[in-house]
């Protein structure tokens, strides 16, 4: 009970600081564009913080046993972002504070929805056609968009939406239920060939289709971020759960060989790469961006230009993809260190509730969850700071978008219902029954005292719970 | 399972530890380098909501400016529009001033004078910081004199070619024009895409208008070379006036069997004075040889050829006396180059300083375009001093070239006879006419003239050269006959015409 609520007084803490520090980078921002006080300060601190609080009442009643860093971390994230979003276009704030709004809600709505994490794994393939189909969508005539080069986008009616953001968390959950139900299968029965021991092919099956799906997005979608984050996902899971290295070898095989087929046949890709390689002799085309990306990062130099006092508008798409180039800018060496940080600790956080929880699909599950924040944002971050190749995809919680922004508060909430679903079996918080379970304990207590079954069976069937 | 999972954290802490890395290998190990890559536009484009003050020429006109942007709104955060009210005339010496794709010239090295962020302006408008609008804007005031450029604008007309006016005693640049040329106004306010476009268009363009041909780029100097070639023989005492050269319309220089010829096979010769004024191209080949490798290759240095011409704006070229390895096994080619021609290029600006060593008694000073730079209340911050940059020849040197380059257009044959001035204005000069020697167009030449005048008192030294003209047998185009009306026309101007005295 103790160490619940102190979780939560911590948590709750915390994201009064990352309000204040929002807030006050919001503040800096306006003086230092036009030298007054924003006039909705207090208006846009009240907002934020009632979101987040709501939130975290939310975590406070229906998840009591989760980690405390997580959410500040991604509210600290998301309010720097929100503020980079507004100082480079104003117009954009008011959208991304409806998203904000969303986003929330759909953390809220998942908390709740989902109360046991290993319901889940339940609806393993349900996940994997939501997953395959969203990864699709896009290539579907009429519903899907190419936007900047990338069809990723899909457009139903009014709403437009990159349904790949929610196809990552679909196939991690299944890629874990999956993993988690065959992993001694898959890890026991070897095919030798030479000195190499290799799964069976029908358990190399799936990192196959895994491998082909990539390719086609890769392909299909010019969409090399997503395909680059999907297969390092399953790579990453195939390994954790079989505990072979060769699975990350033969994975690293594959990409490689794939990455050189796709740029020895298709010139976009090949393009990237030449401007990775060498963006400076193309600085006024294809490597525009990228040398501006850079420039601005040396023009903000170890402390940043100041808020609202650079010219991070410079670098096209400053509010998506670079928007890490526009924080390095303005908040210097120091501002976009933090970022690296809040990223490490979120994945610190998500690995220690991996480590933390003895059920192999919640362990894959916290795993491949983080390892999507992970991976994300250091292709991200490393594209626009010519680490990697350059490929479109958006710095979880801080680029400007809806369906980034839902899907990683979705994801966040996952992580949060692994992390109290495993406090409450460690006995840290009394795990009570959810109140699905209450209605089926009911329904069964009804039947019982109707003299439809009787009490044995029922003890038979699901005892401990029902006993509560 | 718990294993790969740690491995995975460290994984994963390693790509940050790279990031990090990265982040601080361009955020603080290449940040002055990226800072002074030349399209970095960060500080322009913070200076470009400032007030920018203007850039005036030598005789009051204004050549840059900005105006307050009448409709900001739709212009992406632009307050301020630039404007080139004389539009190509001084593009190449201002340069140009964009949000988007940098400053370039005096737009560029006057920066922090034009919107007053010097220490000096920052510490006189203190006052004005507790004001919102500070407006300390300083203003350029150029050495080039407005109505010198349009009168070479006009005299090239639709040719290609500079033409450069310094002061003798001062290295001051009082015309500085090339053709051609291109006009900043059209895509300096205009918005990224399109104005990408127009550069990307100006880049690709023949003959390169935004490069300025006076002193961004170098060309064959021909005949005008033998200056130099002369005052390196004078020099090293390898001639002098009673030198005789033997009238000939060949000669074999040594290592080859080729033999070198004069200007269209003519029979040339006699005393310095007489082939130097018909520019005969035997004797000058013969100089050169006779003072070897060493020397020659010492005294065009000593001329500044091989280094950048020191005028204060950015990205001036350097002339050339070519590729100068083992070049006493290749004395033929040494040979060639003493008359100005093969390998060896010079900048017009720089031809125009050789002429005006002459005039200086053997110093070459250097070149300058900004005159002076003044505050928002129109109190100066600077002015350029005139400084000595070399002294290639000795005083007695440049008087034997005077009266050599005199002769050229008042001694029998000279080849600047043609060109004389009005009311019998004495003039010094060398023409020169540079065969390209292109398999493809054989006739291709650069016509130059170079001079100062007046001759009694040199005042202005000239250079002037008319590139890739169609030379024929029929209809030659020299440097006597091409540029000459040029450079009469410039020196008229100044000396007996509206232009004197100014």
């Amino acid at each position: 009970m103790a160490i619940s609520r102190r979780r939560r007084n911590t948590e709750l803490v915390l994201i009064v600081m990352a309000v204040i520090i929002t807030g006050a980078a919001y503040t800096i921002a306006s003086l230092g564009e036009n030298s007054e006080i924003p006039p909705g300060i207090v208006v846009f601190v009240l907002f934020l913080l009632g979101l987040l609080v709501c939130a975290h009442m939310v975590v406070r009643y229906v998840a009591a046993g989760a980690d405390s860093t997580l959410l500040p971390v991604a509210a600290l994230l998301h309010g720097i972002g929100f503020v980079m979003i507004t100082r480079l276009d104003n117009e954009l704030a008011g959208l991304q504070a409806t998203w904000s709004m969303i986003a929330i809600l759909a953390f809220v709505g998942t908390l709740l929805v989902v109360q046991r994490a290993s319901d889940l794994a339940r609806y393993q393939w349900t996940f994997f056609a939501i997953g395959a189909t969203l990864l699709m969508l896009p290539m579907v005539p009429g519903v899907g968009q190419t936007i900047n080069g990338a069809r990723i986008w899909v457009s139903i009616g009014p709403i437009n939406f990159q349904p790949g953001e929610f196809a990552k968390i679909a196939l991690a959950i299944f890629f874990a239920a999956y993993l988690a139900d065959r992993r001694e299968l898959i890890a026991a029965s070897t095919w030798k060939i030479g000195p190499i021991h290799l799964p069976e092919p029908r358990f190399i099956l799936p990192i196959l289709v895994a491998w082909g799906f990539a390719v086609v997005v890769m392909v299909g979608q010019r969409d090399l971020g997503s395909s680059l984050l999907f297969f390092t996902l399953f790579v990453v899971l195939m390994w954790v759960a079989t505990e072979k290295v060769s699975y990350l070898i033969l994975g690293a095989v594959l990409f490689t060989g794939a990455a050189l087929f796709s740029w020895s046949q298709f010139s976009h890709v090949r393009t990237r790469v030449d401007i990775w390689i060498d963006p400076w002799s193309r600085s006024l085309d294809s490597g525009y961006q990228i040398v501006q990306s850079l420039f601005g990062l040396a023009d903000g130099g170890m402390t940043g230009t100041g808020l609202g006092r650079g010219n991070p508008n410079q670098v096209p798409e400053a509010q998506n993809d670079f928007i890490f180039a526009s924080i390095g800018e303005e908040m210097g060496l120091i501002g976009a260190t933090a970022i690296l940080i809040s990223y490490l600790l979120i994945i610190g956080a998500g690995l220690r509730i991996a480590i933390r929880t003895e059920r192999p699909f919640e362990k894959l599950l916290a795993t491949g969850l983080t390892t999507i924040i992970g991976v994300q944002a250091f292709i991200i971050i490393g594209g626009v700071i010519k680490v990697v190749p350059l490929t479109g995809i958006t710095l979880p919680f801080v680029s400007y978008g809806g369906s980034s922004l839902i899907a990683n508060y979705i994801l966040l909430a996952l992580l949060l219902r692994v992390s109290d679903s495993s406090a409450r079996r460690l006995g840290e918080l009394p795990d009570e029954p959810t109140p699905s379970e209450r209605i089926a304990a009911w329904r069964l207590r009804s039947k019982v005292s109707s003299g439809k079954i009787t009490a044995v069976d029922v003890d038979g069937a699901d005892g401990s719970r029902v006993a509560g | 399972m718990n294993r790969q999972i740690r491995s995975l954290a460290l994984g994963l802490m390693t790509l940050y530890v790279v990031l990090f890395g990265a982040l601080n290998f361009w955020a603080v190990g290449q940040e002055e380098e990226l800072n002074g890559n030349i399209e970095n536009t960060r500080a322009v484009r913070r200076e470009f909501n400032k007030p920018r003050g203007p850039i005036v020429s030598a005789d009051g006109v204004v050549v840059a400016r900005s105006v307050p942007n009448p409709d900001p709104l739709t212009s992406d955060e632009i307050k301020q529009l630039r404007e080139y009210p004389t539009g190509d005339l001084f593009a190449h010496l201002t340069g140009y001033f964009t949000k988007d794709f940098g400053a370039t010239q005096v737009e560029r090295t006057q920066g922090d004078v034009l919107t007053g962020s010097t220490t000096t302006q920052q510490i006189r408008s203190l006052g004005d910081l507790l004001s919102n609008e500070v407006d300390n804007s300083g203003s350029v005031e150029l050495t080039v004199r407005h109505d010198l450029q349009q009168l070479a604008q006009e005299l090239l007309g639709d040719r290609k070619g500079s033409v450069v006016v310094v002061e003798v005693a001062t290295g001051a640049v009082r015309a500085m024009y090339s053709n051609p040329s291109f006009d900043p106004s059209t895509f300096v306010n205009a918005p990224f895409e399109e104005a990408e476009d127009l550069i990307v268009e100006l880049q690709n363009a023949d003959d390169d208008p935004l490069l300025s041909g006076a002193y961004q780029q170098r060309f064959m100097p021909g005949s005008t070379f033998k200056v130099i070639t002369t005052g390196i023989g004078l020099e090293n005492g390898v001639i002098d006036l009673t030198t005789q050269f033997p009238r000939e319309t060949e000669w074999v220089p040594p290592q080859t069997t080729d033999p070198i010829q004069n200007y269209r096979g003519t029979q040339c010769g006699g005393d310095l004075a007489e082939v130097f004024r018909r520019s005969c191209n035997i004797p000058f080949a013969q100089t050169a040889v006779a003072l070897g490798p060493d020397a020659m290759v010492a005294g065009t240095e000593a001329w500044g050829i091989g280094d950048d011409v020191p005028i204060d704006l950015p990205r001036a070229a350097a002339s050339t006396f070519g590729d100068t390895t083992d070049l006493d096994q290749k004395l033929p080619l040494l040979a060639i180059r003493g008359f100005g021609q093969n390998e060896d290029q010079m900048v017009p600006l720089h031809m125009a300083l050789v002429a005006a060593t002459v005039a200086n008694g053997g110093e070459m000073m250097e070149p300058y375009v900004v005159e002076a730079t003044y505050d928002h209340n129109g109190e100066e911050l600077s002015r350029t001093s005139p400084n000595p940059w070399l002294r290639p020849i000795s005083g007695a040197a440049a008087a034997t070239l005077t009266e050599l380059m005199t002769g050229v257009t008042e001694g029998d044959r000279g080849t600047g006879r043609s060109v004389q001035l009005e009311g019998g204005q004495r003039f010094a000069a060398k023409t020169g006419t540079a065969e390209l020697g292109l398999v493809d167009d054989p006739d291709l030449v650069h016509a130059w003239m170079i001079g100062f005048a007046p001759l009694e008192a040199p005042q202005y030294a000239i250079a002037v050269v008319l590139n890739d003209l169609e030379s024929t047998q029929a209809d030659a185009a020299t440097g006597g006959r091409q540029a000459g009306p040029i450079v009469k026309g410039m020196l008229d101007y100044l000396l007996t015409g509206p232009g004197a005295g100014g």
